[in-house]
């Protein structure tokens, strides 16, 4: 039993040594848990900012102009006036305005009247989020221009306003009081970047075994498959680990200032858990591939879907009923509740047990089935 | 520079994809699964919000009042729970987005003429989706609001409901939605998916050709050659650009047939420039297959330098002109965004070579900064 860990140590000794000497690899693990999450944490926002509006008055009165002072930054950049609705298709087209607002003649005569006025608004929604989101303020602000023209009309005092039937908003947003971009998108770019690596590093030690022909060496000597394989994972796991830890101490913490309200050993045991699951997901691709060229693809194939469908940078719910449940097998969705779980929202093992119970099952369920595929060829060849 | 040496040297490259099965497979095979995956699945689209209630008036009014929201397709409505603070528990595990609390007499103050508040707790993790649902939120309490308003001046003021409406939204906004009328996400995204997937393929194809020799050390082969290094340059990289114009045509299929996706634009002009963006990123990978010697290192420095650039910075998500400063920088320096813009203006503004000739120019200067950089940085004979 001595023997058999001390096999094992000595192996994830030679993975970590191994990993030590190839510089330009090491660099690039640097900057990915450095630089590449300050790049994605800093500067997007995906809200709207500076929206370009271009305006065609055709009333030029006060009134009219007062709605237009309402579209202001940060939502709305106002471009100015535009002489004709040619124009402004003009300036849709070629990408420079993004809104173009047109008030009809006689804007504020037919509001005095008591009159209804439509007011018209082109928004460009080749990026529909960006159109949503212009819309939905757009009509906002309209609406509460209208809101405030009737009750001047009607004549409804403060002291009134008290005694009307009404519903007051009042909502409070938890874990991120003012929407801070950065705390999300740096924290789903460290997961991004942990799962990468971890499915492409262990995948790709095995596997430059068996381009090197080293794994001949390997087969003779007295180790068996798991000895081979679980000192690869270990190492990975802890150069990931370390890693992880580099980017919340370096990155997160100082720069983006991410509050930490849950316990941080538990987020280390979780990713440490995420960790070796995903390793799993890379054996099983190393078994299938025989060289590098066929690991990338195949990590490719699987990180795109899981990325992108998992929730870590687009909200999940909206997705087609299917796909909803095809996440449950995908590691990384029960890791973003997790993480998210125990960093922005301080919860415990309490509330996050079935998490952690169903990123265990799949991860144990993925780990063995990628040693066991593994272990089943080095017996056949 | 001899035509018939770059001709045999694609010509074994070639033979050399055709060979490995599974990298061939994959090249053909990967951009079109990411495109079907994530054109099917990937949605910026806020919906189905998850929420639960804390009726504590359990009156018709309330119930007609959670019904706005549990009828919409932006919320589903999960339950009732009994506290305040069984609430927090469900937020801390992601399980509902939303938390509404509807205090004690909701109607009673209601119908007696008096404000009620009512409270929402919205989960914050992702800005985003709290955002958009602060908004849903504001516009089922404003169009309850106008109600109430329109049939408290019909008690108090003896206004007929039609007057009443007027009198209420004295201005309308009428909007147009002009180039995705149906707002649809998928006939932006599925065509801007060509941009993130020809951003990112063939610099792997490329990068894994070259590094390949390098590390199992048949590059020497070529070292001890009289081809020239031009000749090498241009014969390893064609297969690969060969293999990313096919892969233009499917997927241009795949949009247009399969998302319905509509074409607008100038045909011959998008399959040029999508030729262009795909010798440019092509570069891509030559200089990174120039800079790193083993395989795994190629791989990851192709992800970190395309992927990234392209989902982030080029406008797919996020649009270039909210993003700050030094983000704009960045989506300046990398050649994504001009491809979208020649993408999305193709197909959904109908635009051709008069209005987009511009970021055309841009790529074409950067494919032959690129290629340039490579071939005075490629040297048969090793430095050591």
């Amino acid at each position: 039993m001595r023997l058999w860990w001390l096999r094992l140590r000595v192996m994830t000794v030679k993975e970590l040594l191994q990993l030590s000497r190839d510089p330009v690899l090491l660099i690039i693990l640097v900057w990915f848990f450095t630089a590449d999450i300050y790049i994605a944490g800093s500067g997007i926002s995906m809200d709207l900012r500076h929206a370009t509006l271009a305006v065609l008055d055709r009333d030029q009165s006060e009134a009219s102009r007062e709605l237009i002072q309402r579209f202001r930054p940060p939502y709305f950049r106002l471009q100015g006036q535009l002489d004709s609705g040619r124009q402004g298709i003009q300036r849709l087209d070629q990408g420079e305005s993004m809104l173009v607002l047109e008030i009809p003649p006689h804007f504020e005569r037919d509001l005095e009247a008591g009159e209804s006025v439509a007011v018209q608004l082109q928004v460009d929604t080749t990026n529909t989020v960006l159109g949503t989101l212009a819309s939905s303020y757009a009509a906002q602000i309209v609406g509460r221009y209208g809101a405030d023209r009737a009750r001047d009309q009607l004549g409804i005092t403060d002291a009134q306003l008290a005694a009307m039937p009404r519903i007051e908003d009042r909502h409070r947003v938890w874990y991120n009081p003012n929407q801070t971009d950065p705390w999300f998108m740096s924290i789903s770019e460290l997961m991004t970047v942990i799962t990468m690596l971890s499915l492409m590093l262990p995948a790709a030690a095995a596997v430059r075994e068996k381009e090197r022909d080293t794994i001949e060496q390997l087969a003779v000597s007295p180790l068996t498959p798991f000895q081979i394989l679980f000192p690869k994972v270990i190492a990975m796991t802890l150069a990931i680990l370390a890693g992880t830890a580099v980017a919340l101490f370096l990155i997160l913490f100082p720069i983006f200032h991410v509050p930490v309200k849950g316990s941080l050993p538990l987020f280390f045991a979780v990713t440490a858990l995420y960790v070796l699951a995903v390793s799993g997901l890379g054996l099983f691709i190393a078994t299938i591939s025989r060289n590098l060229g066929q690991v990338s693809m195949l990590v490719i194939v699987i990180l795109m879907p899981m990325l992108l469908l998992s929730g870590a940078w687009t909200p999940p719910e909206a997705m087609p009923a299917l796909l909803r449940q095809l996440m449950v097998i995908s590691p990384l969705y029960w890791f973003i509740e997790l993480g998210y779980g125990i960093l922005l929202k301080g919860a415990g093992l309490d509330v996050l047990w079935d998490s952690v119970l169903g990123l265990s099952l799949l991860g144990g369920l993925i780990f063995g089935f990628g040693i066991a595929r593994f272990r089943g060829q080095f017996s056949a060849g | 520079m001899r035509l018939a040496r770059i001709r045999a040297v694609a010509y074994k490259e070639w033979r050399e994809i055709l060979r490995d099965r599974l990298f061939f497979t994959m090249a053909f095979g990967v951009p079109l699964l990411i495109m079907l995956v994530l054109g099917y699945g990937l949605s910026l689209d806020v919906e189905n919000i998850p929420f639960a209630v804390v009726d504590q008036d359990r009156s018709p009014l309330s119930r007609d009042y959670i019904h706005r929201f549990s009828d919409s397709r932006y919320f589903d409505f999960l339950g009732y729970v009994e506290r305040e603070s069984d609430l927090d528990p469900l937020l801390a595990d992601s399980r509902i987005r939303l938390g509404l609390v509807i205090p004690p007499r909701f109607e009673e103050q209601l119908r007696g003429d008096r404000p009620v508040a009512v409270q929402a707790l919205i989960d914050g993790m992702f800005p985003f989706r709290a955002q958009t649902t602060k908004g849903y939120l504001a516009a089922i309490n404003a169009e309850l609001n106008q109600e109430l308003l329109m049939d408290w001046l019909a008690r108090t003021r003896g206004l007929t409901p039609e007057r009443a409406r007027e009198r209420v939204e004295p201005v309308r906004l009428e909007q147009r939605y002009l180039y995705n009328q149906a707002l649809k996400s998928d006939w932006s995204m599925a065509s801007g998916l060509i941009m993130l997937v020809l951003m990112v393929s063939p610099p792997f194809l490329t990068a894994l050709g070259v590094v390949r020799e390098k590390e199992s050390g048949s590059i020497y082969n070529i070292y001890a050659s009289t081809l020239s290094r031009g000749e090498f340059i241009l014969g390893k990289l064609l297969p690969y650009v060969g293999v990313s114009c096919f892969n233009i045509l499917v997927m241009w299929g795949v949009a247009t047939q399969l998302f319905g996706a509509p074409f607008k634009g100038d045909l011959p002009f998008f399959f040029f420039a999508s030729l262009v963006y795909v010798i440019c990123t092509a570069g891509i990978g030559l200089l990174v297959s120039i800079l790193v010697s083993t395989q795994v290192a190629a791989v990851l420095l192709t992800m970190v330098i395309t992927f990234v650039p392209a989902m982030l910075y080029s406008g797919l998500l996020v649009p270039v002109e909210s993003m700050s400063a030094d983000a704009q920088l960045q989506a300046w320096l990398f050649p994504p965004r001009y491809y979208l813009e020649i993408t999305w203006g193709s197909f959904l503004k109908g635009l051709g070579w008069r209005d987009l000739w511009p970021p055309v120019a841009v790529l074409g200067g950067y494919a032959a900064l690129l290629w340039g950089v490579g071939f005075l940085s490629f040297h048969k004979r090793p430095k050591r």
